[in-house]
């Protein structure tokens, strides 16, 4: 297990996510996203004809598409042998997150958005449950920023 | 209209959500598409020993976002820069999201607070000796060990009798807002 998490604290920074998630904003899924906070206003539930916009929390929906996307494709080279960061799901927890959205644009019905991540670092803390940090890049199909967020994995000992 | 003259170190801006249920996850898992069954399925969720569903950690950290996009008018007033949170504790079905942040720092037209989301837990009703009435964290047993401990667990009078809950942050975090004016 030590030796696992000094190697993934020195790889996973260096490791390449491959490829990039396509996510195309639907105007039902943005509306049902929107209801399930109990939004009203026309902004996000409004007609499909005018156009919505997606209500800030929808970068969620957004994220966890795209995580699930591009992070099974992960392998990671270990003393020769390709491996999987993760050894047993279960022992993923989702420790934070944080959005930005910085200079960024709105996201409208229709948008079709692509995102990219990248490991940006990890470490391990006394209990040796190997943390994982993730950011990950949307942008539109005009090329513009719409977020960006950091997340946090914590893996615990075994999972690794 | 909410302007940055009117912001002062120190406010809090404030939100209650009571109305988590089953139905409610079911719809989130379907529109946000994290359909993990821990979330939707209490079998499932008891098999991974988790008691019982929990809700999403994002559908929680959501009611963070809405708070500060219903504060700024849903964008007329200003813009969200940045919104972060810990995931610490689960959020279960009868649970009412307290949502708060705390106004730390202004710079400009920019707002920083610190962020916390408390949830209530209701455990059970007591007429004296007599339980007349168990909430599903008492039925499930969700109150662990180490929340007593920690003192987590509290009760306070209710007009039906003594009412026991579990009042602990599962999310502290940060954010910043632009003001328009």
């Amino acid at each position: 297990m030590k030796k696992n998490a000094e190697f993934l604290i020195k790889t996973l920074p260096t490791v390449e996510i491959p490829g990039s998630a396509k996510v195309k904003c639907r105007y039902k899924k943005m509306v049902e996203f929107a209801k399930s906070f109990g939004y009203t206003d026309e902004k996000y539930i409004g007609s499909e004809e005018k156009g919505i916009f997606a209500c800030p929390g929808f970068a969620n929906a957004i994220s966890v598409k795209a995580f699930y996307t591009l992070i099974p494709g992960v392998k990671i080279e270990q003393d020769g042998q390709m491996r999987d960061l993760l050894l047993n799901p279960n022992k993923l927890l989702h420790a934070s997150q944080a959005y930005n959205w910085e200079n960024c644009v709105p996201i409208k019905n229709g948008d079709s958005l692509i995102a990219k991540a990248a490991y940006e670092k990890a470490w391990v803390n006394e209990s040796m449950v190997l943390f994982t940090q993730m950011a990950l890049t949307v942008k539109n199909q005009n090329d513009e920023l719409v977020f960006s967020v950091k997340t946090l994995g914590a893996i615990r000992p075994g999972g690794y | 209209m909410v302007k940055i003259a009117d912001i002062q170190i120190g406010q809090v801006i404030r939100a209650e959500f009571d109305q988590i249920n089953r139905d409610l996850l079911k719809r989130y898992a379907k529109a946000s598409g994290d359909t993990n069954p821990i979330h939707t399925n209490d079998a499932i969720a008891e098999r991974a020993g988790l008691k019982g569903v929990i809700a999403h950690g994002l559908f929680s950290f959501g009611f963070l976002t809405k708070m500060f996009d219903e504060f700024i008018g849903l964008g007329k007033d200003g813009k969200i820069i940045e919104i972060g949170g810990e995931m610490r504790g689960m959020v279960r079905c009868g649970d009412t999201l307290i949502t708060e942040g705390k106004v730390t720092k202004i710079e400009g037209k920019r707002v920083y607070l610190d962020v916390t989301q408390t949830t209530i837990t209701p455990v059970e009703i007591k007429k004296g000796d007599e339980v007349i009435k168990q909430f599903e964290a008492g039925e499930r047993g969700y109150i662990s060990e180490k929340d007593i401990a920690r003192g987590f667990v509290k009760t306070k009078e209710v007009p039906e009798g003594v009412l026991t809950y579990r009042e602990r942050i599962n999310l502290p975090g940060h954010a910043i807002i632009e003001l328009n004016e």
